[in-house]
Order: structure tokens, then sequence, then C-alpha cells
């Protein structure tokens, strides 16, 4: 009887350590792929926001005092004067995002591209965002409203900008683990957010 | 099952459960070290932001009223009297860059919730050393920035910690 009992005691201990190795070993997997999505997101945006955050600083810079530097602004698109190669003649820069559908391929369903146009040059793109959201605000602190009007685009102020970047591939959940209204994967994401004055020379 | 045999048992769950409570410690200690990341560069978004707003201001009160160039710090203003004015009383009014002294404002990452808030203390520098404070007006300025997140607030063992960085604006005119 008591070798059965040990028996008992045996299994039921090691199937408890199998579970708990089992799930550590899951989770620890899990933790993985999440940390290395993050890392990889925060790298991505980064690198993004590095060249964007360049341009836009340079907004305006050679524009006469009284020319208009923003010639277009959306929520999504942005079309500005500056001096690009400081050779004295004024270039016009367009950042805008593409359409989620150009990004099929990916896991991701909100991936998009983003895109910068010199000019009337070729289109670059400059990186892959799930969100590019412009704002514009006047000098008193008003948001404008999107697309902003053509007669109210001199009194743009500063341009607020939120950028936020996905990994295009995730781990995938279980069924049972998506409620309604979730993903089907886990994303890794990452947000910037910067703003930045339409013209440095206001009050100075 | 012997008493040796027992002791046995009990004293490999004891070393089974501390080595899952370290797994699961070192598992949420990354977690806070990428998170970390995350806040590192809300906080330098939002710095760069304010700091881009300051140097786009006056260097001081005189020379955003006046267009005549001032040779002399003695007619800035006093080193007590920085600040911004009582009718200026949010970013939107500042009109040079020594308002922000004693102003702080809390602002929230769009699509993340998280908020963040930003101290700021401005005061005239040494020109020849920015990390010299100067009892006296001088032609250079020096804003001090703290960063932190408030909300969620971090955990105290998570290592979070605020981010502290600085700019300076040298007074110039054009003629």
């Amino acid at each position: 009887m008591a070798v059965i009992l040990d028996i008992i005691f045996s299994l039921v201990f090691g199937g408890a350590l199998l579970v708990i190795v089992l799930t550590a070993n899951d989770i620890a997997n899990e933790n993985y792929s999440l940390y290395n999505g993050d890392v990889v997101v925060q790298e991505m945006l980064v690198s993004t926001a590095e060249l964007v955050e360049g341009e836009l600083r340079n907004m305006g810079f050679g524009v006469p005092e009284k020319k208009q530097t923003v010639l277009e602004a959306d929520t999504g698109r942005i079309k500005y004067l500056t001096d690009l190669d400081r050779n004295g003649t004024i270039d016009t820069i367009t950042y805008y995002v593409g359409d989620t559908t150009e990004l099929l391929q990916t896991q991701n369903e909100l991936d998009r591209y983003l895109r910068r146009k010199v000019n009337a040059g070729m289109t670059a793109k400059v990186g892959v965002v799930t969100q590019w959201r412009l704002r514009y605000i006047t000098a008193s602190g008003e948001v404008l409203p999107t697309p902003v009007e053509l007669d109210r685009l001199t009194e743009i102020h500063i341009v607020e900008l939120t950028m936020e970047v996905q990994n295009p591939y995730a781990q995938l959940r279980r069924t049972g683990e998506v409620e309604d209204g979730q993903r089907g994967a886990l994303y890794s994401s990452s947000f910037w957010q910067q703003t930045r004055l339409a013209s440095q020379n206001l009050r100075r | 099952m012997s008493t040796g045999q027992s002791l046995l048992t009990i004293a490999a769950f004891m070393f089974l459960s501390t080595l899952l409570v370290n797994f699961y410690r070192l598992a949420a200690s990354n977690g806070d070290v990428i998170a970390g990341g995350q806040d590192g560069i809300a906080e330098t978004t939002i710095a760069i932001s304010y700091i881009e707003i300051a140097n786009g201001l006056a260097f001081d009160t005189v020379t955003d009223t006046s267009d005549i160039a001032i040779n002399n710090p003695n007619s800035l203003t006093p080193p007590d009297q920085l600040g911004h004015g009582f009718s200026e009383d949010s970013l939107h009014k500042f009109n040079d860059f020594d308002d922000f002294k004693g102003y702080s404002e809390e602002k929230e990452m769009l699509g993340s919730g998280r908020r963040y808030k930003t101290k700021f203390d401005v005061y005239y520098v040494d020109p020849n050393n920015v990390n010299n404070k100067s009892s006296v007006r001088t032609f250079v300025k020096r804003m001090d920035l703290n960063v932190w997140r408030i909300f969620p607030p971090p955990d105290k063992d998570s290592g979070l910690d605020t981010m502290k960085t600085f700019t300076t604006m040298g007074y110039f005119h054009f003629d």
C-alpha cells in the first residue's frame, strides 16, 4: 500500500513540476517575443523620428518673413517650404502617409508607409508607421480644424506631430484569448510626439 | 515515504520555488527596462518640444518689445524678476525665454494615455561656462527642464527617474 501511495504522490508532484516548467517556458517565450518586439519597434521609431525631427526643425528656414511657410496642412499630410540645401533656393517638402493596403504582406493590418517628396522629385519611403497625426496650433493656442483652410495657413504657429510605430509581425494569440474588439495578435508599440514651430523667427 | 525522503522532497520544492520566483522577477525587470525606454523616448520628445517653443521666443521682455540693440546687460530683466507676468498664465502667452521660470505643465502622450509633468527653471549663466549660475545679468540664459511620468505612477522599484536636461539661449540682434 505504501509503495502505491509513493507512486501516486510521485506522479502528482512530477505532474505539478511538469506543468510549472511548461508554463514558465511559455511565459519566457512570450516575454522574449514581446520584449524583442518592443526593442525593434523603439529602434524603428527612433530612426524615423530622427529624420522627421531634423527636417521639421528647419521648417521655414530661408523663407522670406512675409511669405507663407506651410502650403498644405492636413491630419496625415503636410507641405511646407524650407531651404533644404542652404543654397538660397526655397524647396518644397511634402510628408504624407500612404494607405494600409500598400502593406498587405505584413501581419499588422495598420502599418503604412511614410513618404517624403522634395519639390517635383521622386517620392521616397522614409519609414513604416501605424499612426501619423498632425495638429496645427495658432499663436493663441487654437487648434485649427483639418484640413486647414487656405486662408488660415498663415496662422499656423506650431505643428504637433504624433507618430506610432508597431512591429509588422507579432505574436499570434489563441482564439480563446481574444475578446470582442481586440486584435488577434500582440503588437509592440512605441509613441513619439513633438511640437515644431512653423517658423523659428516669429519673435526674434 | 520515509522522513528523509519527505525532507528531500520539501527541500527540492523550496529550491524550485526560489528558482521560479527569481525567474518571474527577472522577466518583470526586463519588462520595466523596456517600458523605461518608451518613457525615455516620450520624456525626450516632450523636453525637445518645450525647448523648440522656448527657442522661438525673444531673449528677454526688453528685447521683445524693443527693436534697438542692447549693449549693456544691465538693461535686461534683473535675475530676481525673471519669470512670467501675471497675464502670461499659459504657454501660448509667453513672449520671452525666461517666462518659463517656475512654470510647470502636464502633458498627455496621445494614444498611450501616459501623462508627464515638466518643471522649468531659468536663470542667467556665465557666458564662458554655462554650468555656472550668474547672480548678475548676462547675455546668456539657461533653462533647466525636469520631466517625469506622473500617470501611471512608476513603481518605486522600477528604477524610472526624472529626465533632466537643459538648453541655453544667447542674445543676438540683427541690425
